[in-house]
């Protein structure tokens, strides 16, 4: 394969029905804020622990909204807090206060 | 002699109840303080530190020099009462020796002197001591008015908000409301059948006798008596659960304090001392922003510490703070009061994970070197006028550069340990401590005042000469190293940063970069008491919008200095006080940068 520099991600489907929202609409119940989100991809763009792994915050505070648990805690445990993200994104979403929200629905503390 | 009587009993048992609290309280506290905080006591004892602390407990627990720097009518009322008062305690045990020379009297004999004076025959008053006694009378019930009329005005002290009171707090506010007048009564009753007292009881004694019959004046003695016991009894009860434990809880943290023990990221015994000692004065509140730009109430210090103290600290209350340290600097009790934050966010969350950020490792792909690295900072890359400012002046004063985070640096680790993630903010702290180690910097320069307070004070980077940008330009412009010229039409204001000037003391360098190129003008708070931009790291609580509200006042301040351009030095100011204004807001460097004369 010819290497572009950047990868894609696998097709695949989420079964909103089949999914659990529990969680996911308790999250969305403390900070209704995240459902402004238009997805535009500022926040990974910008993010510091993106920039140095594949960690990709849009995609996992997407994923948690639609009910994909697997794997979210450990991905935002990436996450160093370090607000870049807040301040780039074009709905003012308080983003740091969504991945401590998210890590702590679906982590041990 | 007898110095006993029915009345005594509530006196006797608040006594009791108060000492064998107080005692449970200090010990523990004490027994459970680290080792290394027992080694700093047991060293500083007998040093003076042990004499400077004792001036400090007189000059602020018992005349509160620094409540009336703050406010001197709320100065006079706590100085009033606490001094008053214990000028009564100290003139009245005087005055017991003076009529019964030195031997030992229970302490209720002491304080209801008066009332054993007839009882045990002693008919020659020293008028001298009935004087003075009523004058310090008089003293402390001035400063009990004052107390109620703060209650019912407290605008009439200097203070927008007072504070909301808990279950203790109000009975032991209105039992000592009521001990001082109610002093008054039975002192005064007593002069009126057996003579004495001097201007305030001795004349009340005497209007007394006047109005009233010996016949009722025999019934109201007892229980004038009764009701002042009881008063004084219902104080002391309450006083170790309620606020006024700051009473006896200041003493002890100011000798603590002088022997260098201080409040640490985790949570430890020491902490018990600061946070009983806050008297919830409520001098905390009204500086703080969210209170008086978005009217949050229940977050300020005074209610964090009560929360924290009770037990029912929630940590959206935790959480919703800016660490601006606005309420620290003007705290009378000098509370270090984001450290408390800090470390009950830390006890609230902090549960390290193990194999978190172990992908630092084999992240590291720096190369380049130079004496001097320049660490922009997370928010600096957002701000790339900072960046290519700060490369026209390394390159304008030939300085050799390593650039540490150019192309994806590692976060200081500050906004965590902000959030109370402190074992987790080491794995950062380690890795670019061995950073800064591989590539042999001496000086670390850093656009950004969050990273310089981490650095500075966390990560023990010995042989590295840590400077913030607005240092390290002036350096250079005092070695001659870089010209400026001099712009005889520009006017520029300055936004002192939270973390750069409370946080690291830094107030003059910037002021003095920016008067090498033009005219400084301060805006209404400036320096110690300067605002915060509202986009704090440390708050992951308030939204967007209220964010904005805070920067748009912040910069309606600025603006209202009629300057050409707000300056500030940090990067998260910079970007937080353009959204809230049409005016043009510049990062100290910039202003250096436009103006180097080749
Ligand atoms: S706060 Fe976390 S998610 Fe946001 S930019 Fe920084 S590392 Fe990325
Ligand atoms: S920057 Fe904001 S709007 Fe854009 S994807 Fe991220 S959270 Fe959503
Ligand atoms: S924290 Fe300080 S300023 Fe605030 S109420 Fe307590 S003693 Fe007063
Ligand atoms: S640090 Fe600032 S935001 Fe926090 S309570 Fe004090 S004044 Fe308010």
């Amino acid at each position: 394969m010819i290497n572009f520099g950047f990868s894609i991600n696998r097709p695949r489907t989420i079964d909103i029905d089949r999914n659990n929202l529990r969680k996911s609409n308790e999250i969305i119940r403390e900070m209704p804020e995240l459902q402004a989100c238009i997805g535009c991809g500022s926040c990974t763009a910008t993010c510091t622990a993106g920039n140095l792994t594949e960690f990709n915050f849009r995609k996992v505070h997407t994923l948690v909204r639609r009910g994909e648990y697997q794997g979210a805690y450990e991905e935002m445990n990436k996450c160093m807090l370090c607000g870049k993200c807040r301040l780039v994104c074009p709905r003012g979403i308080n983003t740091r206060g969504i991945v401590m929200l998210i890590k702590r629905k679906l982590g041990d503390f | 002699m007898t110095f006993f009587a029915k009345f005594c009993i509530p006196f006797i048992i608040g006594e009791t109840v108060l000492f064998t609290v107080l005692a449970i309280k200090y010990f523990t506290w004490l027994r459970d303080l680290p080792k290394k905080d027992w080694k700093l006591i047991i060293t500083n004892f007998f040093s003076l530190r042990s004499i400077s602390a004792l001036g400090e407990v007189i000059s602020e627990s018992l005349l509160h020099r620094r409540i009336f720097k703050v406010n001197p009518r709320l100065g006079y009322m706590h100085m009033s009462l606490a001094f008053g008062w214990f000028l009564l305690i100290f003139v009245g045990f005087l005055e017991t020796i003076a009529y019964l020379g030195l031997r030992w009297i229970p302490l209720q004999g002491h304080v209801f002197f008066k009332y054993f004076v007839p009882l045990n025959g002693i008919s020659d008053h020293i008028p001298a001591f009935d004087f003075t006694m009523d004058l310090l009378l008089l003293f402390v019930l001035s400063g009990v008015a004052m107390a109620w009329f703060k209650r019912i005005r407290s605008r009439a002290l200097g203070m927008k908000k007072t504070t909301k009171h808990t279950f203790f707090d109000r009975i032991a506010l209105s039992a000592l409301w009521f001990i001082f007048p109610l002093r008054l009564i039975a002192e005064s009753v007593t002069t009126s059948m057996y003579g004495g007292g001097s201007f305030l009881t001795g004349s009340i004694g005497n209007a007394l006798s006047n109005i009233l019959s010996i016949n009722t004046l025999t019934h109201i003695y007892e229980p004038a008596w009764w009701l002042y016991s009881l008063a004084l009894g219902t104080f002391f009860i309450a006083m170790p659960f309620s606020r006024y434990m700051h009473i006896f809880t200041e003493i002890p943290l100011i000798f603590l304090r002088h022997y260098k023990l201080q409040p640490e990221a985790k949570e430890k015994s020491y902490d018990n001392f600061e946070v009983e000692a806050c008297s919830r004065c409520g001098i905390c509140i009204d500086p703080c922003q969210l209170q008086s730009q978005l009217g949050i109430n229940d977050v300020q210090s005074v209610y964090f510490l009560r929360d924290r103290r009770y037990n029912m600290l929630q940590q959206k209350i935790a959480n919703n703070c800016l660490m601006c340290g606005r309420c620290e600097q003007i705290c009378p009790v000098g509370i270090n009061l984001n450290t408390l934050r800090l470390n009950s966010r830390s006890s609230m969350r902090n549960i390290p994970h193990e194999g978190r950020y172990n992908y630092l490792r084999g992240v590291d792909k720096s190369f380049g070197a130079g004496k001097v690295g320049y660490f922009a900072g997370c928010m600096t890359l957002l701000t790339p006028n900072t960046l290519n400012a700060m490369r026209s002046i390394f390159e304008a004063a030939h300085e050799q550069v390593w650039w540490a985070d150019k192309d994806g640096g590692v976060c200081c680790g500050r906004p965590l340990m902000l959030s109370g993630e402190v074992d987790s903010a080491q794995k950062m702290i380690d890795y670019n401590k061995s950073l800064f180690a591989k590539h042999q910097i001496s000086t670390l320069v850093t656009s950004c005042p969050i990273c310089l307070k981490v650095f500075r004070e966390e990560y023990q980077l010995e042989g590295i000469e840590i400077l913030h940008h607005s240092e390290y330009i002036l350096r250079l412009i005092k070695q001659g190293r870089l010209k400026i010229g001099y712009q005889h039409d520009a006017t520029f204001t300055y936004h002192d940063p939270c973390e750069l000037g409370r946080g690291s003391g830094i107030y003059n360098e910037p002021r003095a970069v920016i008067e090498a190129v033009g005219k400084l003008l301060e805006p209404t708070h400036n320096r110690k008491n300067a605002l915060c931009c509202g986009s704090s790291v440390a708050n992951t609580a308030i939204s967007d919008a209220q964010q904005l509200t805070i920067a748009t006042k912040v910069a309606s301040e600025l603006e209202a200095t009629g300057a050409q351009a707000i300056v500030t030095a940090c990067p998260l100011c910079k970007k937080a006080i353009t959204r809230g204004t049409q005016q043009r807001v510049v990062d100290l460097s910039e202003i250096v940068a436009q103006n180097i004369k080749q």
